[in-house]
């Protein structure tokens, strides 16, 4: 379906871009709390090629939905973005007015909400609130299918009969609320979907079927994913590349393989071999020590006070993260002894 | 063998009554037991609605069957006397899945510990209880330094987790039941917390029900498993047995939904809808077996009666007719054995 974007109309980035449809640059983010700033996210860059699933993984605290928020302009007092980029085709989200700001969403950028099924209007018919979303955006919304037409061939995609269109949100389950969300998300053919925690509350089989219609739909619309979650096993099951977070950092980021079969960070190391797997009945093992603090981080790496390998130089030098492998980048000063 | 605690055909029905019809079967029919000579870790596995947190609270005595009967030491719950009781709430401890509603948030984590210790007299002397206090929580893995004096808002989710598992270790259970203990707890704290549940039947002879929906912790900690349909035990037996070949339509399909953390191990397949379907918010009576409606395998007598539990290995039954040519085992019968024989080590 063709249609103008406010993205595209804009248009043209730098020459290295042309494969990044998206394009997060050092990234910060502070919540305002009575004991001085807390920064959530704190230097965050990272990229989505087209059609690409990205996830954007790490435990409560880490900065992971804070930094998918942003990307969305989402995020409410007292959070804070205080600076960098977020190039959408070359266009900074974060330069944008309110309402080429509203238009962007749904149409370039979509969202599937953490617990996105208790997002519905529980008062208004599944079908009015889809057709409210292509409304909001008239501006936008070009194509010359009917809005009824648009919305049966999105609830086809997800799976859903449509006569779901004249129910309501509690007449579905869990996991049919969640494929209406899918639908609500790609209704617009966005090229980036922003999927947090889609499935955190839903049994695995329902799980599974979940995030199978959205990697269909995904495939289909050639969209690009970025999936934010602590289920590390969801993140093999679906994403190609993934991004490691830790107090508020990216500390790795690279091909989900490499990611698993080799880990180079520590904390990347300990998290892999904290998982239970089915395969092996093996030790697995806690991290030690507790998460940072992010109002009185530590000095240095964020990681330090937890890691084996840490030297003098880890609590004061702040690691950087690096490409030391093509394709794949570490923040950890045991990598500036390695040749890149 | 010496039954410690024990659910005997234990059924539960929630609703009905005169004016509606029928009402909710939450547990149907399950039979359990924890041998007190024979320390063991036992997973009950089952997703939302399968009635594994009201087994739970049956087995702790916070509601009564509507059928069969759960015993602690050979005696019905419902028939223990003063002294009984007060043995049964110390032999019998509970950790839930949400650490933080377990505190009262204007005391100190500090009031967890005491109150125990001075409710079942404990400890005759201030210095003897901080003593005992101390003790569990460094069974537990924390240190006490880090942890008495501060406020329940103080500390990661993690570390109340485990001051839970410390008060419960408090008054030397035999059987420890746990809901959900790590399911609101991160990854990386998940591992250690049971690990800490893992040492306490390795090094005290504690059992452990471990209520889970999470196949692969179940998998790495337990030496049974009960795996439950809308209430029913599906499948029973060694871990090992059922989930490295599981037999049920419906165990199958858990276990191949489980996301692997390893990317070359993938979901294979596409689920159908009706496999995915969930049961229907209001269970309607069924004669039949309660997976029928979402079985790839349904046959005819499926729908006829339910299945009863076939013995397909000498440790695993199965309670599906595609195993009807196999020896037929109560649940009971089943239960005492694997209690018996749960003398593999986990890790």
């Amino acid at each position: 379906m063709a249609r103008p974007s406010v993205a595209s109309n804009v248009a043209a980035g730098g020459p290295d871009r042309d494969t990044r449809v998206l394009d997060v640059r050092d990234l910060h983010v502070s919540y305002r709390t009575p004991a001085g700033p807390l920064k959530a996210v704190n230097g965050v860059s990272f990229f989505l090629r087209p059609g690409e699933r990205f996830g954007l993984v790490g435990e409560s605290g880490s900065g992971k939905t804070t930094t998918a928020l942003s990307l969305l302009r989402l995020l409410q007092e007292p959070a804070v973005i205080e600076g960098g980029e977020v190039l959408l085709d070359g266009v900074d989200l974060l330069q944008l007015s309110e309402e080429q700001m509203r238009l962007t969403r749904s149409a370039d950028i979509a969202l599937i909400p953490q617990g996105a099924m208790n997002s519905l209007n529980p008062m208004m018919k599944i079908g009015e609130q889809l057709r409210d979303t292509i409304r909001a955006h008239r501006k936008v919304w070009t194509s010359h299918q009917s809005l009824d037409d648009r919305i049966r061939d999105v609830l086809h995609s997800v799976n859903l009969n449509v006569g779901v269109m004249n129910g309501y949100a509690h007449e579905l389950s869990g996991g049919m609320k969640q494929r209406v969300c899918i639908a609500m998300a790609i209704l617009l053919n966005p090229k980036v979907i922003i999927a947090d925690e889609p499935t955190s509350a839903l049994d695995v089989v329902v799980q599974r079927q979940v995030m199978e219609t959205l990697r269909r739909v995904q495939q289909q619309l050639g969209a690009s994913v970025v999936l934010v979650g602590h289920d590390m096993g969801l993140m093999a099951q679906f994403v190609n590349r993934i991004g490691v977070m830790y107090g508020g950092k990216l500390v790795e980021v690279g091909p989900v393989r490499s990611i698993f079969k080799d880990p180079l960070h520590p904390y990347t190391q300990l998290l892999i071999k904290s998982l239970p797997n089915l395969q092996t009945k093996e030790e697995f093992r806690g991290i030690p020590g507790l998460t940072p603090s992010l109002l009185a981080p530590p000095p240095g790496c964020m990681f330090h006070p937890r890691c084996p390998f840490a030297m003098p130089r880890c609590s004061v030098a702040i690691p950087r993260l690096q490409e030391v492998q093509p394709e794949r980048w570490v923040a950890c000063h045991l990598m500036d002894e390695s040749p890149a | 063998m010496s039954g410690l605690l024990e659910a005997q055909n234990v059924s539960r029905t929630f609703g009905g009554g005169l004016l509606s019809k029928g009402g909710t079967v939450a547990v149907d029919d399950v039979s359990l037991v924890v041998d007190d000579n024979n320390p063991s870790i036992t997973a009950i596995a089952g997703e939302s609605g399968s009635g594994k947190t009201t087994l739970a609270r049956l087995l702790l005595g916070v509601i009564q069957p509507t059928g069969g009967a759960i015993r602690y030491r050979g005696q019905p719950l419902t028939k223990l006397d003063g002294a009984a009781r007060k043995q049964f709430r110390r032999d019998v401890q509970a950790i839930f899945q949400d650490p933080y509603e377990a505190y009262n948030p204007v005391y100190k984590v500090d009031q967890t510990l005491t109150i125990p210790v001075s409710k079942f007299g404990l400890a005759s002397s201030r210095d003897e209880a901080r003593q005992i206090i101390e003790e569990s929580l460094r069974m537990a893995g924390l240190r006490p330094e880090d942890t008495l004096g501060r406020y329940p808002h103080q500390l990661s989710g993690g570390q109340r987790q485990r001051i839970m598992v410390a008060r419960a270790l408090l008054l030397r259970p035999r059987v420890i039941l746990a809901d959900e203990p790590v399911s609101m707890v991160d990854a990386s704290l998940r591992a250690t917390i049971l690990e800490s549940l893992v040492r306490l039947k390795r090094d005290l002879g504690i059992s452990l029900i471990y209520i889970t929906h999470d196949l692969t912790t179940a998998y790495q900690v337990s030496q049974n498993i009960y795996v439950l349909y809308r209430g029913s035990v599906a499948e029973v037996g060694s871990v090992e047995r059922v989930i490295k070949e599981p037999k049920h339509p419906y165990t199958r399909l858990l276990v191949s939904s489980v996301p692997l953390p390893d990317p070359d191990i993938q979901w294979g397949g596409t689920i159908t809808d009706e496999e995915a379907a969930p049961p229907p918010p209001v269970l309607p009576q069924t004669e039949g077996c309660k997976y029928a409606d979402r079985c790839p395998f349904v046959m005819p007598e499926c729908r006829q009666a339910a299945p009863p539990l076939y013995l397909t290995d000498e440790d695993r039954a199965v309670a599906c007719y595609l195993y009807k040519n196999n020896p037929q085992v109560t649940g009971q019968q089943m239960a005492e054995s694997l209690a018996q024989s749960a003398t593999r080590t986990p890790t």
